[in-house]
Protein backbone atom coordinates (compact mmCIF):
# COMPACT_ATOMS: atom_id res chain seq x y z
CA UNK A 1 0.00 0.00 0.00
CA UNK A 2 1.31 3.11 -0.96
CA UNK A 3 1.65 6.06 1.46
CA UNK A 4 -1.02 7.84 0.33
CA UNK A 5 -3.29 5.15 0.23
CA UNK A 6 -2.44 4.30 3.98
CA UNK A 7 -3.30 8.03 4.80
CA UNK A 8 -6.57 8.15 3.42
CA UNK A 9 -7.61 5.01 5.55
CA UNK A 10 -6.03 6.84 8.29
CA UNK A 11 -8.22 9.76 8.02
CA UNK A 12 -11.24 7.18 7.15
CA UNK A 13 -10.70 5.08 10.17
CA UNK A 14 -9.76 8.29 12.59
CA UNK A 15 -13.47 9.94 11.19
CA UNK A 16 -15.31 6.63 12.03
CA UNK A 17 -13.47 6.88 15.36
CA UNK A 18 -14.54 10.65 16.73
CA UNK A 19 -18.34 9.50 17.20
CA UNK A 20 -20.07 9.86 20.85
CA UNK A 21 -18.70 7.76 23.55
CA UNK A 22 -15.43 6.95 21.84
CA UNK A 23 -12.44 6.26 23.83
CA UNK A 24 -10.00 8.80 24.11
CA UNK A 25 -7.07 7.30 25.60
CA UNK A 26 -7.36 4.67 23.23
CA UNK A 27 -8.09 6.65 20.52
CA UNK A 28 -5.02 8.17 21.14
CA UNK A 29 -3.02 5.88 22.23
CA UNK A 30 -3.77 4.24 18.16
CA UNK A 31 -3.06 7.57 16.53
CA UNK A 32 0.11 7.70 17.92
CA UNK A 33 1.27 4.32 16.35
CA UNK A 34 -0.35 5.45 12.91
CA UNK A 35 1.95 8.18 13.34
CA UNK A 36 4.91 6.38 14.01
CA UNK A 37 4.07 3.26 10.87
CA UNK A 38 3.38 6.80 8.32
CA UNK A 39 6.23 9.04 9.46
CA UNK A 40 8.22 5.67 10.16
CA UNK A 41 9.93 6.68 13.32
CA UNK A 42 10.86 5.13 16.26
CA UNK A 43 8.29 6.35 19.14
CA UNK A 44 5.45 8.87 19.38
CA UNK A 45 3.62 10.73 21.89
CA UNK A 46 0.96 12.63 22.78
CA UNK A 47 1.29 15.20 25.63
CA UNK A 48 -0.98 17.79 26.99
CA UNK A 49 -0.43 20.52 29.23
CA UNK A 50 -1.98 20.59 32.84
CA UNK A 51 -3.05 23.63 35.19
CA UNK A 52 0.48 23.92 35.89
CA UNK A 53 1.64 24.67 32.12
CA UNK A 54 3.10 21.17 32.83
CA UNK A 55 3.24 18.57 30.29
CA UNK A 56 1.80 15.19 30.67
CA UNK A 57 1.46 12.25 28.47
CA UNK A 58 -1.71 11.31 27.15
CA UNK A 59 -0.81 8.83 25.30
CA UNK A 60 2.50 6.65 23.36
CA UNK A 61 2.73 4.59 20.15
CA UNK A 62 4.33 2.21 22.59
CA UNK A 63 2.90 2.13 26.30
CA UNK A 64 5.87 0.70 27.91
CA UNK A 65 7.16 2.70 31.46
CA UNK A 66 10.30 3.41 30.12
CA UNK A 67 8.73 5.38 27.12
CA UNK A 68 6.95 7.30 29.58
CA UNK A 69 9.22 7.97 31.89
CA UNK A 70 11.28 9.45 29.19
CA UNK A 71 8.42 11.88 28.24
CA UNK A 72 7.90 12.88 31.56
CA UNK A 73 11.15 14.12 31.88
CA UNK A 74 10.36 16.73 29.69
CA UNK A 75 7.87 18.65 32.51
CA UNK A 76 10.68 21.45 31.77
CA UNK A 77 13.07 20.66 29.70
CA UNK A 78 13.42 19.04 26.04
CA UNK A 79 12.15 19.92 22.40
CA UNK A 80 7.85 19.45 23.62
CA UNK A 81 8.22 21.96 26.37
CA UNK A 82 10.35 24.39 23.48
CA UNK A 83 7.59 23.59 21.35
CA UNK A 84 4.95 24.29 23.86
CA UNK A 85 6.26 27.43 25.21
CA UNK A 86 6.79 29.09 22.00
CA UNK A 87 4.34 27.54 20.16
CA UNK A 88 6.26 26.23 17.02
CA UNK A 89 6.93 23.28 15.81
CA UNK A 90 10.33 22.06 16.71
CA UNK A 91 12.20 19.57 14.24
CA UNK A 92 15.21 17.56 12.90
CA UNK A 93 16.86 18.16 17.06
CA UNK A 94 19.84 16.23 16.62
CA UNK A 95 19.78 14.28 20.29
CA UNK A 96 23.58 13.79 19.72
CA UNK A 97 24.77 17.41 19.47
CA UNK A 98 26.67 18.14 22.59
CA UNK A 99 25.19 21.68 22.49
CA UNK A 100 21.48 19.93 22.44
CA UNK A 101 22.56 17.61 25.71
CA UNK A 102 23.96 21.13 27.47
CA UNK A 103 20.98 22.38 27.09
CA UNK A 104 18.44 19.66 28.16
CA UNK A 105 21.36 17.87 31.13
CA UNK A 106 18.08 15.64 32.27
CA UNK A 107 16.00 14.45 29.26
CA UNK A 108 18.92 14.35 26.75
CA UNK A 109 21.13 11.24 28.53
CA UNK A 110 17.67 9.94 29.13
CA UNK A 111 16.89 9.31 25.35
CA UNK A 112 20.29 8.43 24.21
CA UNK A 113 19.70 5.54 26.59
CA UNK A 114 16.68 4.60 24.63
CA UNK A 115 18.54 4.90 21.74
CA UNK A 116 16.72 8.34 20.56
CA UNK A 117 18.80 10.36 18.16
CA UNK A 118 16.69 12.72 16.77
CA UNK A 119 13.59 14.77 17.81
CA UNK A 120 11.00 16.20 16.67
CA UNK A 121 8.02 18.17 18.34
CA UNK A 122 4.69 19.75 17.04
CA UNK A 123 1.99 22.05 18.55
CA UNK A 124 -1.37 20.52 19.82
CA UNK A 125 -3.08 24.27 18.27
CA UNK A 126 -6.34 25.44 19.14
CA UNK A 127 -7.35 28.40 17.77
CA UNK A 128 -4.26 30.99 18.37
CA UNK A 129 -3.25 28.66 22.02
CA UNK A 130 -1.33 25.74 22.45
CA UNK A 131 -2.69 23.07 24.59
CA UNK A 132 -0.17 20.11 24.33
CA UNK A 133 2.60 18.81 21.99
CA UNK A 134 3.27 15.57 20.01
CA UNK A 135 6.61 14.39 20.10
CA UNK A 136 8.11 12.21 17.80
CA UNK A 137 11.76 10.40 18.32
CA UNK A 138 13.35 9.07 15.75
CA UNK A 139 16.54 5.86 16.15
CA UNK A 140 18.17 7.16 13.06
CA UNK A 141 19.42 10.74 12.30
CA UNK A 142 17.99 11.21 8.73
CA UNK A 143 16.04 14.66 8.91
CA UNK A 144 11.89 14.59 8.07
CA UNK A 145 10.63 15.99 5.00
CA UNK A 146 8.43 18.61 5.12
CA UNK A 147 5.98 16.63 3.76
CA UNK A 148 6.57 14.11 6.76
CA UNK A 149 5.83 17.07 8.85
CA UNK A 150 2.83 18.46 7.16
CA UNK A 151 1.39 15.01 8.02
CA UNK A 152 2.50 15.15 11.65
CA UNK A 153 0.75 18.78 12.18
CA UNK A 154 -2.27 17.52 10.51
CA UNK A 155 -2.30 14.26 12.48
CA UNK A 156 -1.48 16.66 15.84
CA UNK A 157 -4.62 18.73 14.81
CA UNK A 158 -6.36 15.27 14.89
CA UNK A 159 -5.35 14.85 18.11
CA UNK A 160 -6.68 18.19 19.35
CA UNK A 161 -9.73 17.44 17.70
CA UNK A 162 -9.64 14.36 19.12
CA UNK A 163 -9.20 15.47 23.07
CA UNK A 164 -12.13 18.12 21.98
CA UNK A 165 -14.83 15.38 21.37
CA UNK A 166 -15.01 14.04 24.74
CA UNK A 167 -18.22 14.41 26.67
CA UNK A 168 -18.05 15.79 30.27
CA UNK A 169 -20.82 16.54 32.30
CA UNK A 170 -19.38 20.13 32.75
CA UNK A 171 -21.85 23.08 32.52
CA UNK A 172 -19.97 25.57 30.99
CA UNK A 173 -15.96 26.36 30.08
CA UNK A 174 -16.47 22.90 28.24
CA UNK A 175 -12.77 23.14 26.53
CA UNK A 176 -11.13 23.17 30.06
CA UNK A 177 -13.26 20.53 31.18
CA UNK A 178 -12.73 18.45 28.50
CA UNK A 179 -8.75 18.61 28.70
CA UNK A 180 -8.81 18.35 32.80
CA UNK A 181 -10.94 15.41 32.72
CA UNK A 182 -8.21 13.65 29.70
CA UNK A 183 -5.66 14.35 32.46
CA UNK A 184 -7.31 12.95 35.00
CA UNK A 185 -8.85 9.77 32.94
CA UNK A 186 -4.81 9.32 32.52
CA UNK A 187 -3.81 8.92 35.76
CA UNK A 188 -6.73 6.92 36.73
CA UNK A 189 -5.28 4.22 34.36
CA UNK A 190 -1.91 4.48 35.68
CA UNK A 191 -3.45 3.77 38.98
CA UNK A 192 -5.69 0.62 37.15
CA UNK A 193 -2.40 -0.44 36.09
CA UNK A 194 -1.00 -0.69 39.68
CA UNK A 195 -3.76 -2.75 40.85
CA UNK A 196 -3.93 -5.25 38.05
CA UNK A 197 -0.31 -5.42 38.35
CA UNK A 198 -0.44 -6.28 42.42
CA UNK A 199 -3.17 -8.62 41.73
CA UNK A 200 -2.05 -10.98 38.83
CA UNK A 201 2.20 -10.65 40.00
CA UNK A 202 3.34 -9.00 36.60
CA UNK A 203 4.93 -5.78 35.55
CA UNK A 204 2.84 -3.17 35.12
CA UNK A 205 3.56 -3.01 31.55
CA UNK A 206 2.05 -6.80 31.19
CA UNK A 207 -0.79 -5.59 32.97
CA UNK A 208 -1.79 -2.62 31.20
CA UNK A 209 -1.35 -4.68 27.68
CA UNK A 210 -3.73 -7.49 29.19
CA UNK A 211 -5.85 -4.74 30.24
CA UNK A 212 -6.41 -2.87 27.22
CA UNK A 213 -6.40 -6.44 24.84
CA UNK A 214 -9.72 -7.45 27.39
CA UNK A 215 -10.91 -3.51 27.10
CA UNK A 216 -10.79 -3.89 23.64
CA UNK A 217 -12.62 -7.11 23.04
CA UNK A 218 -15.37 -6.05 24.91
CA UNK A 219 -15.69 -2.78 24.25
CA UNK A 220 -14.72 -0.75 27.06
CA UNK A 221 -13.85 2.50 27.15
CA UNK A 222 -10.52 2.24 28.68
CA UNK A 223 -10.60 5.26 31.16
CA UNK A 224 -14.14 4.26 32.44
CA UNK A 225 -12.98 0.29 33.33
CA UNK A 226 -9.82 1.73 34.63
CA UNK A 227 -12.36 4.04 36.85
CA UNK A 228 -14.27 1.06 37.52
CA UNK A 229 -11.23 -1.23 38.30
CA UNK A 230 -10.08 1.87 40.78
CA UNK A 231 -13.07 1.85 42.74
CA UNK A 232 -13.61 -1.34 43.41
CA UNK A 233 -16.52 -2.06 41.08
CA UNK A 234 -15.34 -4.22 38.67
CA UNK A 235 -14.56 -7.93 39.16
CA UNK A 236 -10.90 -8.24 37.54
CA UNK A 237 -11.07 -12.12 37.58
CA UNK A 238 -12.58 -11.65 34.30
CA UNK A 239 -10.09 -10.57 32.74
CA UNK A 240 -7.61 -12.81 31.33
CA UNK A 241 -4.32 -12.84 33.33
CA UNK A 242 -1.17 -12.13 31.27
CA UNK A 243 1.47 -14.69 30.39
CA UNK A 244 4.09 -15.26 31.38
CA UNK A 245 3.73 -13.88 34.92
CA UNK A 246 6.74 -12.33 36.67
CA UNK A 247 8.88 -14.66 38.67
CA UNK A 248 8.54 -14.40 42.10
CA UNK A 249 11.70 -12.79 43.37
CA UNK B 1 -0.23 30.26 33.89
CA UNK B 2 -0.40 31.46 37.76
CA UNK B 3 -1.26 35.16 38.45
CA UNK B 4 1.58 36.43 41.11
CA UNK B 5 -1.41 37.05 43.62
CA UNK B 6 -2.40 33.23 42.92
CA UNK B 7 1.29 32.54 43.79
CA UNK B 8 0.77 34.47 46.99
CA UNK B 9 -2.09 32.08 48.14
CA UNK B 10 -0.03 29.35 47.55
CA UNK B 11 2.87 30.53 49.63
CA UNK B 12 0.72 31.43 52.61
CA UNK B 13 -0.89 27.37 51.74
CA UNK B 14 2.48 26.22 52.30
CA UNK B 15 3.27 28.52 55.13
CA UNK B 16 0.27 27.21 57.14
CA UNK B 17 0.68 23.44 58.92
CA UNK B 18 -2.50 23.36 60.67
CA UNK B 19 -5.88 23.05 59.05
CA UNK B 20 -7.18 25.83 61.00
CA UNK B 21 -4.82 27.95 58.82
CA UNK B 22 -6.93 27.19 55.63
CA UNK B 23 -9.42 29.68 56.65
CA UNK B 24 -6.81 32.91 55.81
CA UNK B 25 -5.86 31.02 52.79
CA UNK B 26 -9.58 30.46 51.32
CA UNK B 27 -10.15 34.16 52.20
CA UNK B 28 -6.72 35.04 49.93
CA UNK B 29 -8.31 33.05 47.27
CA UNK B 30 -11.19 34.05 47.77
CA UNK B 31 -9.45 37.61 46.72
CA UNK B 32 -7.06 36.72 44.27
CA UNK B 33 -10.35 34.83 42.12
CA UNK B 34 -12.03 38.30 42.69
CA UNK B 35 -15.14 35.91 44.17
CA UNK B 36 -16.66 36.79 47.44
CA UNK B 37 -15.85 33.30 48.82
CA UNK B 38 -14.26 29.97 48.87
CA UNK B 39 -14.95 26.70 50.37
CA UNK B 40 -13.13 23.77 50.73
CA UNK B 41 -15.14 19.96 51.17
CA UNK B 42 -13.23 17.02 52.05
CA UNK B 43 -14.81 13.36 51.40
CA UNK B 44 -14.68 11.56 54.36
CA UNK B 45 -13.73 7.98 55.09
CA UNK B 46 -17.47 6.93 54.48
CA UNK B 47 -17.81 8.52 51.41
CA UNK B 48 -19.89 11.62 52.94
CA UNK B 49 -18.95 15.52 52.48
CA UNK B 50 -17.77 17.47 55.20
CA UNK B 51 -17.38 21.28 55.05
CA UNK B 52 -13.57 22.11 56.54
CA UNK B 53 -13.05 25.51 55.93
CA UNK B 54 -14.86 28.51 54.38
CA UNK B 55 -14.43 32.45 53.51
CA UNK B 56 -17.53 33.54 54.37
CA UNK B 57 -21.41 33.13 55.61
CA UNK B 58 -23.15 33.08 52.16
CA UNK B 59 -20.79 30.54 51.04
CA UNK B 60 -21.13 28.41 53.92
CA UNK B 61 -24.73 28.68 53.24
CA UNK B 62 -24.49 27.84 49.78
CA UNK B 63 -22.14 24.50 50.60
CA UNK B 64 -24.36 23.55 53.86
CA UNK B 65 -27.69 23.76 51.37
CA UNK B 66 -26.34 21.69 48.34
CA UNK B 67 -24.92 19.12 50.36
CA UNK B 68 -27.80 18.28 53.00
CA UNK B 69 -30.31 18.40 49.35
CA UNK B 70 -27.77 15.86 47.98
CA UNK B 71 -27.54 17.66 44.65
CA UNK B 72 -26.11 20.80 42.98
CA UNK B 73 -22.47 21.59 41.30
CA UNK B 74 -20.67 20.54 44.37
CA UNK B 75 -21.81 16.85 44.35
CA UNK B 76 -21.97 16.75 40.63
CA UNK B 77 -18.36 17.60 40.42
CA UNK B 78 -17.67 14.98 42.96
CA UNK B 79 -19.44 12.52 41.66
CA UNK B 80 -18.14 13.16 37.83
CA UNK B 81 -14.53 14.36 38.46
CA UNK B 82 -15.47 16.82 36.07
CA UNK B 83 -15.59 20.91 36.31
CA UNK B 84 -18.88 22.08 37.12
CA UNK B 85 -19.66 25.79 36.53
CA UNK B 86 -23.05 27.83 37.26
CA UNK B 87 -22.23 31.70 36.09
CA UNK B 88 -25.76 32.41 36.79
CA UNK B 89 -27.78 30.48 39.18
CA UNK B 90 -31.20 31.96 38.22
CA UNK B 91 -31.00 30.17 35.38
CA UNK B 92 -30.41 26.57 36.40
CA UNK B 93 -32.61 24.20 34.67
CA UNK B 94 -34.91 22.01 36.76
CA UNK B 95 -34.26 18.86 35.51
CA UNK B 96 -30.44 19.41 36.61
CA UNK B 97 -31.10 20.12 40.07
CA UNK B 98 -34.69 20.17 40.90
CA UNK B 99 -34.40 21.08 44.63
CA UNK B 100 -31.23 23.47 44.28
CA UNK B 101 -33.37 25.13 41.24
CA UNK B 102 -36.24 26.16 43.44
CA UNK B 103 -33.78 27.09 46.39
CA UNK B 104 -31.40 29.09 44.23
CA UNK B 105 -34.00 32.52 44.30
CA UNK B 106 -33.70 32.58 47.92
CA UNK B 107 -29.79 32.68 47.87
CA UNK B 108 -27.24 35.73 48.04
CA UNK B 109 -24.87 33.36 45.64
CA UNK B 110 -25.57 34.19 42.04
CA UNK B 111 -22.62 32.23 39.99
CA UNK B 112 -21.04 28.72 41.84
CA UNK B 113 -17.47 27.18 40.48
CA UNK B 114 -16.84 24.20 41.76
CA UNK B 115 -13.37 22.34 41.09
CA UNK B 116 -13.17 18.39 41.87
CA UNK B 117 -10.31 18.13 44.35
CA UNK B 118 -8.88 14.63 43.03
CA UNK B 119 -5.89 12.37 42.07
CA UNK B 120 -7.29 10.18 39.42
CA UNK B 121 -9.70 8.23 41.08
CA UNK B 122 -9.23 9.33 44.61
CA UNK B 123 -11.81 11.82 45.44
CA UNK B 124 -9.97 14.25 48.20
CA UNK B 125 -12.72 16.95 47.94
CA UNK B 126 -14.10 19.92 46.05
CA UNK B 127 -13.19 23.79 46.25
CA UNK B 128 -16.20 25.65 45.44
CA UNK B 129 -15.84 29.17 44.91
CA UNK B 130 -19.15 31.56 45.58
CA UNK B 131 -19.96 34.85 44.11
CA UNK B 132 -22.60 37.14 44.53
CA UNK B 133 -22.94 38.61 40.78
CA UNK B 134 -23.51 36.27 37.80
CA UNK B 135 -21.22 36.07 35.12
CA UNK B 136 -18.41 33.43 33.96
CA UNK B 137 -14.92 33.72 35.59
CA UNK B 138 -11.99 34.91 33.47
CA UNK B 139 -9.34 32.58 31.55
CA UNK B 140 -6.84 33.86 34.35
CA UNK B 141 -9.15 33.14 37.33
CA UNK B 142 -9.96 29.53 35.46
CA UNK B 143 -6.65 29.00 35.73
CA UNK B 144 -5.79 30.15 39.09
CA UNK B 145 -8.56 28.48 40.93
CA UNK B 146 -7.30 25.42 39.22
CA UNK B 147 -3.71 25.64 40.96
CA UNK B 148 -5.47 26.62 44.38
CA UNK B 149 -7.46 22.94 43.58
CA UNK B 150 -4.50 21.15 43.03
CA UNK B 151 -2.61 22.61 45.78
CA UNK B 152 -5.33 21.89 47.83
CA UNK B 153 -5.31 18.51 47.06
CA UNK B 154 -2.04 17.43 47.67
CA UNK B 155 -1.89 19.22 50.80
CA UNK B 156 -5.80 17.82 52.13
CA UNK B 157 -4.95 14.33 51.07
CA UNK B 158 -5.24 12.34 54.28
CA UNK B 159 -6.50 15.57 56.45
CA UNK B 160 -6.87 13.96 59.88
CA UNK B 161 -4.65 11.80 59.77
CA UNK B 162 -1.28 12.37 61.84
CA UNK B 163 0.17 15.55 59.94
CA UNK B 164 3.43 15.40 59.21
CA UNK B 165 5.73 17.78 60.62
CA UNK B 166 7.40 20.12 58.57
CA UNK B 167 5.07 20.04 55.57
CA UNK B 168 5.76 17.60 52.99
CA UNK B 169 7.88 18.79 50.57
CA UNK B 170 6.98 15.05 48.69
CA UNK B 171 3.19 16.30 49.03
CA UNK B 172 3.88 19.10 46.42
CA UNK B 173 1.46 18.65 43.52
CA UNK B 174 4.84 18.43 40.83
CA UNK B 175 6.02 15.29 42.86
CA UNK B 176 2.53 13.96 41.75
CA UNK B 177 3.04 14.15 37.71
CA UNK B 178 4.78 10.97 36.87
CA UNK B 179 3.43 7.97 35.63
CA UNK B 180 5.20 5.97 38.09
CA UNK B 181 3.31 7.57 41.62
CA UNK B 182 0.11 6.75 40.16
CA UNK B 183 1.06 2.78 39.62
CA UNK B 184 2.87 2.79 42.93
CA UNK B 185 -0.36 4.02 44.59
CA UNK B 186 -2.06 1.20 42.75
CA UNK B 187 0.07 -1.59 43.71
CA UNK B 188 0.25 -0.79 47.20
CA UNK B 189 -3.51 -0.87 47.38
CA UNK B 190 -3.79 -3.91 46.61
CA UNK B 191 -0.41 -5.35 48.88
CA UNK B 192 -1.77 -3.39 52.15
CA UNK B 193 -5.64 -3.47 50.78
CA UNK B 194 -6.01 -0.28 51.68
CA UNK B 195 -8.19 2.40 49.84
CA UNK B 196 -6.28 4.24 47.43
CA UNK B 197 -6.02 7.62 49.04
CA UNK B 198 -4.48 5.66 52.32
CA UNK B 199 -2.09 4.08 49.70
CA UNK B 200 -1.10 7.40 48.28
CA UNK B 201 0.16 8.50 52.14
CA UNK B 202 1.85 5.40 52.35
CA UNK B 203 3.96 6.15 49.52
CA UNK B 204 4.59 9.77 50.50
CA UNK B 205 5.10 8.74 54.34
CA UNK B 206 7.69 6.54 53.24
CA UNK B 207 9.47 8.85 50.77
CA UNK B 208 9.33 11.57 53.73
CA UNK B 209 10.62 9.18 56.09
CA UNK B 210 13.41 7.89 53.67
CA UNK B 211 14.57 11.03 52.69
CA UNK B 212 14.13 9.95 49.19
CA UNK B 213 11.58 11.28 46.66
CA UNK B 214 8.44 10.21 45.92
CA UNK B 215 8.96 9.27 42.53
CA UNK B 216 12.25 7.07 43.21
CA UNK B 217 10.18 5.68 46.00
CA UNK B 218 7.31 4.34 43.28
CA UNK B 219 9.95 3.53 40.95
CA UNK B 220 11.23 0.87 43.46
CA UNK B 221 7.60 -0.59 44.32
CA UNK B 222 7.10 -0.99 40.66
CA UNK B 223 10.23 -2.69 40.43
CA UNK B 224 9.63 -4.75 43.35
CA UNK B 225 12.76 -3.69 45.25
CA UNK B 226 10.76 -2.54 47.76
CA UNK B 227 7.30 -3.60 49.85
CA UNK B 228 6.05 -1.33 52.10
CA UNK B 229 4.18 -3.81 55.21
CA UNK B 230 1.49 -3.12 57.32
CA UNK B 231 3.40 -1.88 60.47
CA UNK B 232 3.04 1.90 61.19
CA UNK B 233 -0.50 1.73 59.77
CA UNK B 234 -2.23 4.99 60.50
CA UNK B 235 -0.52 5.74 63.38
CA UNK B 236 1.82 8.25 61.96
CA UNK B 237 5.07 5.69 62.81
CA UNK B 238 7.33 5.54 60.30
CA UNK B 239 5.97 2.55 57.73
CA UNK B 240 8.33 -0.81 57.95
CA UNK B 241 10.57 -1.93 55.01
CA UNK B 242 11.07 -5.00 54.23
CA UNK B 243 13.88 -4.77 51.06
CA UNK B 244 13.66 -7.62 48.82
CA UNK B 245 16.14 -8.45 45.94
Amino acid sequence: MTREQRVTEIFVEVADSLIDDFDLIDFLQQLSVRCMELIDVAAVGILLADQHDVLQTMAASDEHTRLLELFATQHDQGPCVECYKSGQARTNINLTDPKVSARWPQFAPRAAETGFVAANALPLRLRGRVIGTLALFQNDPDPLSPEDITLAQALADIATIALLQQRTAAQSEVERSQLQHALTSRIVLEQAKGILAERWHVTVDQAFAAFRAYARAHHHQLAQLAREIADGAFDTTQIPQPEPPLSQN
Amino acid sequence: MISDRMVEVLRLLQDSDESTDLFDVSAAGADALAVDGLAVSLVTAAGTSELVCCSDESTRRFEDLQFTLGEGPGPDALRTGALVWVPDLAKVRAQDWPALAMEAPALSARAVFCFPMTIGAIKVGVLTAVRRTPGPLTSQQGDDALILAAALTARCLGSGEPRLDPPDPAGSPHSLLHAVVHQATGMLSVQLALPLPQALLRLRAHAYSSGRSITDISQDVVDRRLRLDHNGNGDGTPPTVVEKD
